[in-house]
Parts: C-alpha cells; structure tokens; sequence
C-alpha cells in the first residue's frame, strides 16, 4: 500500500511538473505582458521598460524559468505577483476557501442527488422514471452553467426573491452572531452550489444508472434475491458496492468539469475564488499568479484522482495488490 | 437632411440645473455654490427625482463595481478606474479638478489646498495648505508629506505609472509645515493638473520602508494604512467587498452623509441588474445601453446619463500605403453610413463624433460637422486615387490588386464588434472589402504597436488636459498612442504650442485649427461619442457622477430612508 502510494505522488509531482513547465512557456509566449496593461491610456514605453526591468522580465526567458522554478522547488516560494504586488500564495490563500466552500457544497449535492436518481433510474428500467430522468439530466448537463446560473437568479433572487444573487455574506453580517453567519453563509452558497451541483449530478446519474444496471443482471445479485435479500438490501448494498468502482473514477474524473464549473459559477454568482484570481490573471498577463493558480488547480485534481484510486483499490483488491 | 443628433442635448441644462436649485438653499447641500456649479448638472437623473428633501445623515449604500481595487498604494499598483474612484474616497487631492469644463476649462476647488497661486513667471506654483486636516492616526498633514509624496511619485524604484505628469517639476519645496512650493523648468498650460496629479500621501507611516521595497510588498500599506479622505477603509476582502465609513475627523464636520459605503464586486453584467432591482446594490456605474429599458421601467430605480469623454473611432495605418493619402481615408470615412451604425446600437444614447475633444467640452470646435453619409463621392474619391473595377468582380482594384483590408477590434465588446461588421457590409457596397477581425487586447496591441495592422476599431477617453501629443504627435508612433502612425509637421507644432501655452483657454485657436486639421486628414475616422450610463436606487440622492468620476463628491450623496 505504501509502495503504491509512494510510486502515485511521484507520478503526480512529475506530471506537476511537466504542467507548469508548459503553463510557464505558454504564457510567456503569449503576446503582451503585464507592463502592457491597456486601460484607458498606455504607458509610455520608457515606463514600461523600468517596470519590465524591475520585474526581471528584461532577463531571458531561461533564466526567468531557472529562478522561478529554483525558487519554488527549493524554497517553495512562488514569487510576487505583478498586478497585485503581493505574494502569490496570499493571494491563492484568500481565494481558495470560497472556492473550496463552493466546490465542497456542489460535490455534495452532485453526490447526493446523483446517486439518488441514478439509483432511482436503474431500478425503474424503462418506465417513464428512467426516460424522465435520464432525458433531464442529459438537458441539464448540456446547458452552459453560466445560463443555468443567471435562470437561478432571475427565479430566486428577482422573480420570487429567496435567495441572494451573490457574494458569501449579507451587507454587514460580521456583526451577527456565529448561528445567524453560518446561516448567512448557507444562504448565499444555495444557489451557486445548487446550481454547480446539479449540472454534475446530470452525468453522475447517468454513470451510476449504468454501472448499476450492469452489476443487477450478475449471478450473485439473482442469488441474493433467490436467497430472499430484501430487494432494498440488495441495491444499496449488494449491489451498489460493486458499483461503486466505477462511480467512483466517475467522481474523480468530474473534478477537473467541478474546478472548471467553478470558475464560470464564481463569476456568474461574485464569489471571491481562484477560477476568478485566475482568470484575471491570465487577462492581465500576471505570470506569476497564473502558475500559483495552475498549480494550486492541478494539485486538487491530482489530489483527488489519488483519493479515487485510494478508494478504488480499498474497493476492489485487484488493484491494490496489482 | 436629417437634424443633426449629436447637437442634441438629452439632458437638457435648464433640468439640471432646477435639480440643483433645488437643493441649492440647504447648507452644505448639493449643489454647494462653486465655479459653475456644474457636479450635478453632468448627472441629471431621469425622470424627476422625488421631491428635493432635506439631506439625511447616516445609512449604508451598497454600490456594485465589476471589478475589485488592486491595492491601497496607488503609486505601485495599476491604475484602473476602480481604483481610482475608491482611493480618492479615502485620500485627498491638493485640489479637486471640477466637472465644469462645457464652457471654459475646469476650475478647482479647495481640498487639502485652501489656495494657491502662481509666480509672475509661472514657474513657482505656491500652496497654502489647510491648517485643520489630520491624518487618521491625529498626525497633522503637513507640507512634509506633500514633499515626500512627490519624491516617491518620481523614484525610479517605484515605477509609478503616472511619472510622466512629474516631469516638468523640479524640486517641491517646503517653506512651512503648511506652505509649499512646486518649481517648474517652465510654464505650461497644465501645470496645475500635473502639480495635483496623485494624492498626497503619508509621510509619518510609509517612510519606513525603503523605496526599492515598495514594488513587492502592497500588503505592507495595507496594515499600515493611514487616511485622510472623507471616508476611512473598514475592511477589504478581495473580490468581494470593501467597506468604507463615515471620517469623524474629516475637516467638514458635516460630512460625510453617508456612514457607510459597501462596494460590492460583481463582475457579471447580468447579475448586476439583478442585483440592482432586487436591492442587494443602490447604485452601479457599469451599466450597459442593453440594461436602459429595464433600469426606466422599474418605478424603484434612476438612470443616470451623461456624456462621456470616450470616443470610438476607426485608426487607419496611416504607413500603408492604401491608408497614406488623407483624400483616400476620407473617402471611406464617408462611405460609413454613422447614422445608421449610431442609432441602431445606441439609439439617444450616443451621437457621431467628430473630433477628440468630445462635444461636450469646452474648446470643442463648434463649427465642425461630422462628414455626411455620401457613397458617390467616396467613390469618385477612391477613383481619383486609382481605385476602380477594372475587372468587374464588384471590388476596387489597382495595380491588379483589390481593395480589401482586415478591421480589427478587441473582445469583449459587443457593440464594437457589431460596428466592425456594419462597417464591412457598407464599404462593400463601394467595393471596398472588409475582413472583420476581433482580437484579445494584448494580441491586438502587439499589432498596433508595431505598426502591422490595417485598420482599428477602437475607443479613447480624453482627458481635460487636452493634450493631444500622445495621439498626434509623431513622436508618439510607437512611443505613445499615435496609434494611427500619423504624421503631419502642422499638427506636431500646433500640439507643442498647446503645451506650451501658459493657460489653456489662450490655446483656443491652437485647439480649433488642430480639430480642423485632424477633421480634414482623418487619421481617426470618428464613429460615436457615447453616454457613460449608471443605474441607481431612488433613494440615493444627489448624486454628482460627472465625467471625471462616477463618484464624484460621494460625500455629498445621502439616502432617503425606506419607505
């Protein structure tokens, strides 16, 4: 087990790597960079040289990628970013927990409500459950997640105004009592989660209805039935635990779609994450902030396709022995 | 003949101006009796605000911006308008520039300044500062922090953005805590605007880091940071919302109004308005001319219109050789049918521009027409130059070539976008061929810069200034904004002369020779001129947006309380 897992993080710290040593040639090569900023009036160019200058930016490029890459992998500093002039992992660390709220809240009601109608689309085969279901999901999941969100908006914020539009807390919620923030908090996450949530949960039933579907027509499912399981028992145990492997790389293969879905929904709904530091970033040609956020993007995709092959060999022990 | 919009006036002056009368009897009220009085005269509110009450004191106005601040220390972090708006809350000018340019240039009033005056010859610039303005710490602000304010602006550690507005400053001399004096090489017409470029900072908390540090470490200003604005920062969680509230100290004991501005960060359009008429945000400056129908039909929200000081124009690459001849760049200027173009995305809300210095300012030639729609000439214009169909495919050609070239504009803009593309089918119906092209702004700066580009759509905001030399003047190609590469000896010794001019209403005939000049080569073919467009709660009173900021004298807004 220790082997497996030692020979997993190398594997995941080379393709770390190999990612942001990609990511660092990219954005370098695309045009313009931070000094250029256009807003309404361009800098002359001899302020745009001294800023260049002292950004290191003047240096070539090889000698930028040895001190930068010197300077994460020996001191794990990822450097200061150039729009903000702060270092980049205070900027990471301010934004990665509404992202992680929102992200954890969407993978619950992912898992929740897909698994329930998967399950609930398997064991009516056929009626008009299981085409319900399965036609809804595939439409929920082909819509774009910012239309679904801005729908969210217009139904519960201004046509029957449930729910705010955005951001993580009321006007002047720092002064509640921890019992009314919390709630506060929960509030404002119903939408965006419910929204990212949902649009997974889309695929997740579809992946569980089929994983499912196949482990029902095995032998030891008509055995257990034979034997006189009751039928509920034989679902959600007999069978969903050997359905459970591939739903499982199912879930670990949604969160690349939930980190990327976070993005548009953090937009959509103000919420301070690192989809949107990101997405500046690259707007703004802030080196140094792209591959702070890459890497922090790259790390929680890897991480969780480790959690996933954990599991999956905890679930099935060919895997772990092989 | 169609009456020409762009002489309209939506916003009539006699309407603002009742709306300011109105308020004119209260102490310290909106429109406070200044220079021209003009701050609420630009932000005339649609439709009749409620009856003019009595300004309240207290509530909290939650105002939604698209993007966040990039920091509080305005010398090391981009300028973006944002930024500008928020830190000018918080920390003060020597004096404020008024939005009262329609007649005659800007006029100033007090703010850290009480008055100020120039030497003889111009070059010594004094002045006096108030006696009563502290720091939020109880500091005094003294002629010290003047001083070092300006020696940080000029280090070249901290690579301000705006040091090219320091270069004709000399040395800033402290003669007592509350008298100091600017040294100017010479006498230019804005050396005030230049002298008061940037806010003063503060000496006694931010001299303790050295100034080759200041680059990479905002967060060090953050925790120290010390105000002396209308408004103190609470808090500020990035992306989110910064928090201001009410300056006890500041040295109007009357205001602020307001006790607390919420800035929220919203950056999609749509939830914007949502916001804005569900309640969550009482006022937004981002407002787009899609969102106008539903902000007016709305019985709880205003609109608040006026004239920007963007224009939008088509750069042609004046060092192509197509584009070199300035009869050829007029020929498709009027192939453009602006009208059509104008109206059919902005309806009133914009007008066809026709000059840099937008209708709306003072030294605007008044006599300059927006060239007619006319085809015809166009092309006996383009044919004078050698353009004509010789080979009966329905395009231009000479010399076995057709005319055709790339118009491109950057993403993210829908109207420009849609602009490019009417462009493209009405220079066809001349046989002229027009590839649309809509490129990222770092991509399309690339091509500008080094001159690779055909054709531009795109937009500049003039500032009262009016120095064109960064537009115009040839030693801006590659340098400055000359993006059209345009070069013209007349031209470069008329802008030198603005400059130059001791007081820039004596440039006035400069100004007007440069817009014919410029009207006549049309390196820029103008398309539109457009309202700056903000939507707002009803409660929220006197509002003064002017074209200087959207924000303008916050501290005079105030709420109306729930009804």
């Amino acid at each position: 087990m220790l082997w497996f897992l030692a020979r997993r993080l190398a594997a995941a710290a080379l393709l770390l790597f190999l990612v942001l040593s990609a990511v660092f040639f990219l954005v370098h090569a695309a045009p313009g960079d931070p000094a250029d900023l256009f807003l309404e009036e361009r800098l002359p160019r001899a302020q745009r040289e001294r800023l260049r200058a002292l950004w290191g930016l003047d240096r070539p490029l090889s000698e930028q990628y040895a001190a930068w890459l010197g300077a994460v992998a020996l001191r794990g500093d990822w450097g200061v970013s150039l729009v903000h002039h702060r270092p980049v992992a205070a900027v990471l660390a301010e934004a990665l927990p509404a992202t992680l709220l929102l992200t954890g809240a969407a993978f619950a009601v992912d898992a929740i409500v897909g698994l329930a109608l998967g399950v609930a689309a398997a064991r009516r085969r056929g009626r008009a459950a299981d085409h319900l279901i399965r036609w809804g999901s595939l439409l929920v999941f082909s819509l774009p997640t910012f239309w679904l969100g801005l729908m969210a908006i217009l139904l519960f914020s201004h046509l029957w105004p449930v729910l705010p539009a955005g951001h993580l807390r009321s006007v002047g919620a720092e002064a509640l009592p921890a019992p009314a923030r919390l709630l506060d908090l929960a509030r404002h996450l119903a939408l965006p989660s419910l929204v990212l949530g949902l649009w997974l949960a889309g695929a997740t039933a579809r992946f569980v209805r089929n994983g499912l579907l196949e482990v029902l027509g095995q032998d030891y499912v008509r055995t257990a039935r034979a034997a006189g399981v009751p039928e509920r028992r034989v679902l959600w145990v007999h069978a969903l635990r050997n359905a459970a492997v591939p739903v499982v790389q199912v879930f670990a293969l949604t969160l690349p779609a939930l980190l990327s879905g976070s993005l548009v929904t953090e937009v959509v709904f103000s919420l301070p994450g690192i989809g949107r530091a990101g997405f500046d970033a690259i707007l703004t040609r802030d080196y140094p902030l792209v591959l702070g956020v890459t890497a922090l993007s790259a790390a929680l995709v890897i991480a969780g396709n480790l959690a996933a092959d954990l599991a999956h060999g905890a679930l099935d022990p060919k895997v772990r022995d092989a | 003949m169609r009456p020409p919009l762009f002489r309209l006036r939506p916003w009539p002056l006699a309407v603002a101006l009742a709306v300011c009368l109105a308020g004119a009897g209260l102490a310290a009220g909106g429109c406070r009796p200044r220079d021209g009085g003009e701050g609420a005269a630009n932000a005339a509110p649609d439709g009749s605000p409620p009856a003019a009450a009595r300004p309240v004191r207290g509530g909290t106005a939650v105002i939604g911006w698209g993007s966040d601040i990039n920091g509080v220390n305005e010398l090391i972090v981009p300028a973006n308008n944002v930024n500008d708006e928020l830190l000018f809350q918080i920390f003060l000018h020597l004096v404020q520039e008024q939005g009262d340019f329609a007649e005659h240039p800007p006029t100033f009033e007090p703010q850290l300044a009480e008055r100020w005056e120039f030497s003889p010859d111009r070059r010594v610039l004094t002045f006096h500062l108030r006696d009563d303005v502290a720091w939020s710490d109880g500091v005094a602000v003294t002629a010290e922090d003047v001083r070092w304010t300006w020696q940080a602006q000029t280090d070249p550690d901290v690579g301000w953005g705006e040091l090219p507005a320091k270069e004709g400053i000399t040395d800033v001399e402290v003669v007592d805590p509350h008298t100091v004096l600017f040294h100017f090489r010479a006498a230019y017409s804005k050396q005030l605007l230049d002298a008061n470029e940037g806010v003063i900072l503060p000496k006694h908390a931010w001299e303790k880091l050295p100034f080759a540090e200041w680059q990479k470490n905002a967060d060090w200003f953050r925790e120290r940071l010390v105000t002396n604005g209308p408004f103190l920062l609470q808090s500020w969680t990035p992306q989110q919302e910064i928090v201001l509230v009410r300056n006890l100290r500041f040295y109007d004991p009357a205001l602020p109004y307001l006790d607390k501005v919420v800035m929220r960060v919203v950056p999609d359009q749509s939830a914007m308005l949502a916001m804005l008429r569900n309640g969550e945000v009482h006022f937004t400056p981002s407002l787009s001319a899609t969102d106008v129908p539903a902000v007016r039909a709305d019985p709880d929200l205003q609109l608040v219109a006026y004239w920007f000081k963007l224009f939008v124009f088509v750069a042609w690459n004046n060092e192509d050789p197509r584009f070199a001849h300035p009869e050829v760049r007029r020929a498709l200027a009027l192939a453009i049918d602006r009208r059509t173009i104008v109206d059919s995305l902005w309806g009133e809300l914009a007008r066809i521009g026709s000059s840099p210095i937008v209708t709306e300012v003072w030294a605007h030639h008044p006599r300059l027409q927006p060239l007619p729609y006319d085809p015809q000439e166009a092309r006996r214009l383009l044919a004078r130059h050698g353009w004509r169909d010789r080979n009966g495919d329905g395009l231009l050609d000479k010399d076995g070539r057709p005319f055709a070239f790339e118009l491109v504009t950057n993403t993210g803009n829908q109207q420009r976008a849609d602009a490019v593309v009417m462009i493209q089918e009405q220079l066809r119906r001349i046989g002229v061929q027009v590839e649309p092209r809509v490129l990222e702004i770092h991509t399309l700066t690339e091509q500008i810069d080094d001159g690779s580009y055909d054709a531009v759509l795109t937009g500049f905001g003039m500032d009262t200034s009016l120095d064109l030399h960064s537009v115009f003047h040839s030693r801006s190609i590659g340098e400055g904004n000359n993006i059209a590469r345009y070069r013209n000896p007349e031209v470069d010794r008329l802008i030198e002369e603005v400059r130059r001019a001791p007081e820039i209403e004596q440039a006035r005939p400069q100004l007007y020779k440069l817009q014919e000049v410029l009207h006549r080569d049309q390196p820029f073919t103008y398309l539109w001129e457009s309202q700056r467009l903000h939507g707002a709660s009803r409660r929220l009173q006197n509002i003064q947006s002017n074209i200087l900021f959207s924000l303008f004298d916050l501290e005079e807004w105030w709420m109306a309380p729930a009804s």
